[in-house]
């Protein structure tokens, strides 16, 4: 099974046969479960979302849109596995309550360099993850299915239930309070 | 031209921005060196943070779970601790202590029905923080000794608890010899003999008959007119023994009257106790009641918790009474000494003409602001360590878990729905399981269990409250320490709030325990390596 392509294994997933299903969860289990542990912040949470995805995968598997590539629709379901949770420990208030005139920060382009911006070791990426990890809801969210499922802002805006635009200010503040994050643990 | 937002090339990096726009903004691009340096900053950025958000792909997955299925192991474990428990159950129902010595035995009903009698009084005595510290005992030593277990290698928290689950409910199990009645009307007739201990449950219950054994009774009003030979332990609304009742009595309800003879003592947690001028009670009398009314005969010493006390017959030895108010009679006699603590010293009238052999100890107790008192910051430190200790132990040995019942803590009304039910139900499950006897053993195993639960109900609230307020960068041990301390000093000062404050406390536990409950049925589903 190992050396099928994806398509094959992905035809093969459809009719149930185990063995397929068995190497999507083998090729892309950690793919899910990263995105899972970003969203929900919590390891324990994001393993028994991971292990719910799956599950999930074996019935919608068949609703699989072949125009759509594989690991992106499958992020897909698991970013929305994991909004329905988060929205169901808020007792079914929407995850982030769109709130007009909001007040948007600008700033003026910082001559400083990011320090997102800086090429970095190791360690100096696992900082970047938990300043991501320290964000709120409302700004990691958006942030994670961006830059980690490679979503576009109107899936994202779909799959949150918000306007276009807000998804656009979110994403926008999330890194300014990134940034703010990392230069004040560097100091 | 005007410079662009940095918002607007923050979209325009990401591809997202209108395609007239930004066509626009790349032929601004061309011509001002400050936007091109700002757009390749924050694909620099992007860049980042897409590598450091993509490495999380390459940390360890998890185990694959699998459905949950039966193995010829989890049927064997429960065959074999059945077997072991019906075993231990013949050779305990064979044990035989002496009569004399069963006050003293703590795996006997008396025994322990005594330490529980005499903890409720002393804990009524010493307040809140005497069940503090008794639970942080337990806890501490259950921490220890589950440290002890899984110290160097890693336990899951799944195959154990349910195989802990299993020997729980086969220990369980009933004694042998315990008949069952149920119904609205439940009755022994006077010419009926029950030769085993008698569990009966219904409306109305009426023992007119003989009962070789115990009597267990559930039910809105029980009377007792003929003969228990072992002990009576009552959750009737109203006992009322006119009868005989050999053993002892153990009552939890509204009203206890007793007129009949008794052969030991009475233990009684009710609204309003009355020993009738006829009723004789062979040993003594430990009480925790709104009203008590004492005019028949006492062989032994009276301890008494209650509102208001009356005292018109005999008691022979020592009368201990804490409370409203106690009025002893002229016919009153009491043979030791008389003891009591009350507010004001006008609370107790001791009649000319009672007879008091021993000393007369009236304490009035004035409550002092304990705030001003140097001895209560320093105890409240104390404490505060103590609990900070513990929670730093248990974030050692069990750190998944502990932060797991931290964050379960935030669900709110499923933990506190939990924590109600949980905490209500676990005392009346432990005495369930005593009064089986050969549950006695699970019941101080649960009850340890409990004690501990609830002391560290307040930690992981407080943990929970302090990430709340201080939200931390991080999830490191330190930041849960600190979320920690602060959240248990809000706790305490809010705990302090005049009439509030108890409801907080119990508001506290009950999160607490829920969300540990709701952590151990989580933990206790299996996982199949991959």
């Amino acid at each position: 099974m190992e050396g099928l392509d994806l398509e094959s294994v992905i035809e093969r997933a459809r009719g149930h046969e185990a063995e397929a299903l068995g190497e999507l969860y083998r090729r892309y289990v950690r793919r899910v479960f990263g995105l899972c542990r970003c969203m929900l912040n919590s390891r324990e949470s994001a393993e028994d979302a991971t292990s719910e995805v799956f599950l999930k995968l074996q019935r919608s598997i068949e609703s699989y849109d072949v125009s759509i590539p594989f690991p992106r629709w499958l992020l897909r379901v698991a970013g929305n596995h994991c909004i329905d949770l988060l929205r169901h420990q808020g007792r079914g208030r929407q995850v982030i309550v769109e709130v007009e005139d909001e007040a948007t920060v600008i700033e003026a382009p910082s001559a400083q360099p990011s320090p997102l911006g800086a090429v970095m070791s190791k360690e100096e990426r696992a900082q970047v993850r938990n300043a991501v990890a320290s964000l709120p809801d409302k700004y990691r969210l958006p942030l994670t299915l961006r830059y980690y499922s490679e979503l576009s802002y109107d899936e994202i805006a779909e799959q949150l239930d918000l306007e276009r635009n807000h998804v656009a200010a979110l994403i926008f503040r999330a890194k300014q309070q990134l940034r703010r994050k990392l230069a004040h643990g560097s100091k | 031209m005007e410079c662009y937002s940095e918002q607007t090339c923050a979209i325009f990096v990401d591809g997202e921005l209108a395609a007239d726009e930004g066509r626009c903004l790349r032929d601004h691009l061309a011509t001002c060196p400050r936007c091109r340096k700002l757009v390749d900053a924050l694909r620099a950025e992007n860049r980042v943070l897409g590598e450091s958000l993509h490495e999380l792909a390459e940390e360890p997955a998890p185990f694959r779970r699998g459905r949950r299925s039966w193995v010829w192991g989890d049927l064997a474990t429960l065959a074999a601790v059945l077997a072991l428990g019906s075993i231990c159950s013949a050779w305990i129902d064979r044990l035989r202590i002496p009569e004399g010595l069963e006050w003293f035995n703590p795996f006997s009903t008396s025994g322990l029905m005594n330490l529980i009698f005499n903890f409720s009084y002393y804990f009524a005595q010493g307040g809140t923080a005497m069940l503090a510290d008794y639970a942080a005992v337990v806890g501490g030593l259950f921490l220890l000794g589950g440290g002890a277990l899984v110290l160097g290698r890693r336990w899951r928290l799944h195959k154990p608890v349910l195989h802990l689950l299993i020997v729980v409910f086969a220990l369980s199990l009933p004694s042998f010899a315990i008949e069952r009645r149920h119904g609205e009307f439940v009755t022994v007739a006077a010419n009926e003999t029950v030769d085993d201990t008698l569990l009966a449950a219904g409306k109305t219950v009426r023992v007119e008959g003989v009962v070789n054994g115990d009597l267990l009774v559930f039910g809105r009003s029980l009377e007792v007119r003929g003969r228990v030979k072992g002990d009576l332990v009552s959750f009737a609304r109203t006992t009322a023994v006119s009868g005989t009742v050999e053993g002892r009595i153990y009552n939890f309800s509204q009203s206890l009257d007793m007129d009949g003879e008794l052969g030991h003592s009475i233990y009684a947690w009710v609204q309003s106790l009355r020993v009738d001028n006829r009723g004789r009670v062979g040993d003594s009398i430990v009480c925790g009641a709104g009203d008590v009314s004492l005019e028949g005969e006492v062989k032994r010493s009276a301890t008494i918790f209650a509102g208001n006390a009356e005292v018109s017959g005999s008691i022979g030895r020592d009368l201990d009474m804490a409370g409203g108010s106690l009025t002893l009679t002229n016919t009153a006699r009491v043979g030791g000494n008389l003891r009591a603590r009350v507010h004001q010293s006008k609370d107790v009238q001791v009649a000319a003409g009672a007879t008091i052999a021993g000393r007369r100890d009236i304490q009035v107790h004035v409550r002092e602001n304990q705030f001003t008192r140097p001895r209560f910051y320093f105890h409240q430190a104390v404490w505060l360590g103590a609990a900070m200790l513990v929670g730093w132990l248990g974030l050692v040995l069990f750190p998944g878990f502990f932060q797991a019942c931290t964050q379960a803590v935030g669900s709110g009304w499923r933990s506190l729905g939990l924590g109600i039910g949980v905490l209500a139900t676990v005392p009346l499950s432990i005495v369930v399981a005593a009064v089986t006897l050969v549950g006695l053993p699970v019941a101080l195993m649960l009850l340890a269990a409990y004690l501990a639960a609830i002391y560290l109900a307040k930690i992981w609230v407080g943990a929970f409250l302090g990430r709340v307020l201080l939200k931390p960068a991080g999830a490191t041990k330190r930041d849960w320490l600190v979320g920690l301390l602060v959240g248990l000093l809000v706790l305490t000062i809010v705990g302090f709030i005049p009439y509030l404050g108890g409801l907080i406390r119990l508001l506290i536990i009950c999160l607490g325990l829920g969300a540990f409950a709701w952590q151990l049925y989580r933990s206790s589903r299996p996982t199949i390596a991959a």
